[in-house]
């Protein structure tokens, strides 16, 4: 799929101005408690959120009006998208779970999972990956780099 | 003289430890092999082995990061030279001449060419910084919060350099960086900023987990849309004949100069330097039409300049924290996470830690030079594992990463937010690295700027009245008209030799 990069400046800018106005507004917030807290000071917490948001409005403004460089992008289609998605539903599945299941049963079944949708394995195969992946990550960050991992209801 | 030459002795008895040499090793070999994974550059490497560094202590932290920093940029290079893939823009030049001389059945030349080359140029570098960065870092001892917001303003410009040829987008995404770096608790007060009540958000954006995000998540998703393939050819001889290093010798020297000097410029990347020595190597040859259809010298010299601006890097990132190029913008924050602020202060309260990783760089280089000669026949084998192993093996890497560096879901959710982020926006080519610098260089910009305008009641005077700020402040212009220059040329050159744009 073939996507035009007109648009791109209007997006990116209007997230940047948003940014900026919430920049804005949070400063003002600081402000107006810094004059209330600390006597005397000219400058605090509130002055670099302010003219960061000031920057993102005018950036945001400049990026949304400025010609930017023009081309296509190409997004896949059919399978690869398909695989794609499969992988970042299944990365959102992983921070839903990983810690209640905890690190062995939620690593196993994602792994599975991201080696059957991503790498096109069929089921017998994809678990014993899914099975060597879970280990081998455990090894390295549990047995040699000591990294506490979260046990969940299983308790592992 | 002979006390820089006392401490790095003093610097090689430390970085000759076993566990450091390991260290070296290690990454020397890890950076490699991520870096020799079709279209995983320096970068990516670094972001996806950042956090199994966090558990070591800082000096074999720091080692292991560098050495994997320049185990990516050789890798780089063996995909380019064989696949003509560049990991990064700085490879482009080599993709020029190394895959024809691949095609003709020297790629092993070719590898064992950009091999030397960059172990000269690199080693080089290294010594030039041995006696420069501590002299800049002495120059800057008499720094206060002024002349260091003058500094950080400096290392702004770098921004301009890594802007891929769109400045508007460079700088929207700086300063959707700097936005970032303001989460958490103000340094002032400590008062809650831009949490809106969520407690996770207390404690800001973890580095790591942006990092993981924006460079290792994205580059999966990324690389399984370009269905990327693995090396077929087989390697024989990597070592090259008299003749060749006779040939490829003048191109080297050529390629370390001018790769060192304008690597010494903060903002200019090797994805400048390349393309210029790979210019001028073909403008003084006296059959400048072998360039493109396997000339060595089209490899040895941009091969060259690469490793040297990389290591030329290394003396504005220790001296005064400017990182000239997005992997080292990724060193800095390793180097902050390790609560190391590079800069004029860490040679003198952290002096056994810098002249350690000044001597392990040139242990580095010839590790990798040692190391990956012989291997290049492994590293070709390796990059058969299919990309359907490496993609979710490397996602699950990075997610457990992100996890364990504060034990943190929130972490986690951040990597995989900014892994679809970062896919968009380099999807569009929106640089990524100047959104790091400025996260990285945020806070110290902010705290430094509160400290000089609290010294002088407010007035914005104070930056101008200071001989070494104002100094500093001009230095940023110029610089930054510099860059532009730089950039457009650049941008062009890789236009014309891709027919895309790539950030540099």
């Amino acid at each position: 799929m073939r996507v035009a990069r007109e648009g791109q400046g209007k997006v990116v800018g209007g997230i940047l101005v948003l940014l900026g106005i919430v920049a804005i507004v949070e400063g003002v917030r600081l402000h107006a408690l810094r004059t209330e807290m600390v006597a005397g000071a000219v400058v605090g917490d509130d002055t670099f959120p302010l003219i960061v948001g000031v920057a993102l409005l005018l950036l945001g403004g400049a990026a949304a009006l400025v010609r930017l460089p023009s081309a296509t992008v190409t997004f896949p289609r059919g399978a690869t998208r398909a695989r794609m998605l499969w992988g970042l539903a299944l990365l959102a599945t992983y921070w839903l779970i990983l810690s209640p299941v905890g690190y062995t049963a939620s690593t196993a079944l994602i792994s599975v999972g991201l080696f059957r949708a991503m790498g096109g394995y069929r089921w017998p195969r994809a678990l014993v990956q899914g099975a060597v992946t879970t280990a081998l990550l455990y090894l390295l960050f549990r047995v040699w780099l000591l990294q506490p991992l979260p046990p969940g209801w299983l308790g592992s | 003289m002979v006390d820089v030459l006392g401490q790095l002795a003093g610097g090689f008895g430390a970085a000759l430890s076993p566990m450091n040499l390991l260290m070296a090793a290690l990454g020397a070999l890890l950076g490699t092999f991520v870096g020799v994974l079709p279209g995983l550059g320096p970068t990516a490497a670094i972001a996806i082995l950042f956090p199994l560094t966090t558990v070591l202590s800082p000096v074999p932290a720091i080692i292991m990061l560098a050495g994997i920093y320049y185990g990516a940029m050789y890798g780089g290079s063996t995909t380019a030279i064989l696949l003509n893939i560049p990991g990064e823009v700085a490879s482009v030049p080599t993709c020029l001449d190394g895959y024809p001389m691949a095609q003709q059945g020297r790629g092993g030349i070719a590898l064992g060419i950009a091999a030397i080359g960059s172990f000269f140029a690199g080693t080089l570098g290294v010594v030039v910084l041995t006696f420069f960065a501590p002299f800049l870092a002495d120059q800057a001892l008499r720094f206060g919060p002024p002349e260091y917001f003058g500094l950080m303003v400096l290392a702004f410009t770098v921004v301009a350099g890594l802007s891929g040829g769109s400045l508007v987008k460079g700088f929207s995404m700086a300063v959707l960086g700097y936005f970032l770096s303001l989460i958490g608790l103000g340094p002032s007060t400590a008062e809650p900023r831009f949490v809106f009540g969520w407690t996770p958000l207390m404690s800001g954006v973890e580095l790591i987990a942006l990092v993981v995000g924006l460079f290792a998540i994205s580059e999966v998703f990324l690389g399984l849309e370009e269905k990327r393939v693995a090396i077929a050819t087989t390697i024989r001889n990597v070592f090259p004949r008299l003749a060749d290093l006779r040939q490829a010798a003048p191109a080297i020297l050529r390629g370390t100069g001018i790769g060192f000097l304008l690597g010494l410029l903060p903002g200019c990347a090797p994805g400048v330097t390349v393309f210029l020595a790979y210019d001028v190597e073909k403008k003084i040859s006296r059959h400048p039409e072998r360039f493109g259809k396997g000339a060595i010298e089209g490899v040895a010299s941009p091969e060259a300049a690469n490793n040297a601006t990389s290591s030329a890097g290394f003396i504005p990132l220790m001296a005064l924290g400017i990182p000239a190029s997005p992997p080292l913008a990724v060193l800095l924050g390793g180097l902050l996470v390790y609560g190391l602020q590079p800069g004029p202060l860490l040679f003198q309260k952290n002096p056994e830690f810098v002249w350690t990783v000044i001597a392990s760089l040139y242990i580095g280089n010839l590790v990798l030079l040692i190391l990956n000669l012989p291997l290049i026949g492994m590293w070709v084998w390796l990059t058969r594992i299919p990309y359907g192993i490496l993609g979710p093996t490397i996602l699950l890497l990075a997610v457990l990463g992100a996890y364990t560096v504060r034990n943190s879901m929130f972490d986690v959710a951040v990597s995989v937010v900014f892994g679809v982020v970062g896919y968009f926006l380099r999807k569009y080519h929106w640089p990524l690295a100047p959104l790091l610098l400025a996260f990285i260089l945020g806070p110290l910009l902010e705290k430094y700027m509160i400290q000089s305008l609290s010294m002088s009641g407010g007035s914005a005077m104070i930056f101008l009245q200071r001989g070494v700020s104002l100094a500093l402040l001009v230095a940023a212009g110029i610089l930054l008209v510099t860059s532009l220059v730089l950039v457009r040329y650049t941008s062009r050159r890789v236009k014309q030799e891709t027919a895309e744009e790539m950030a540099l």
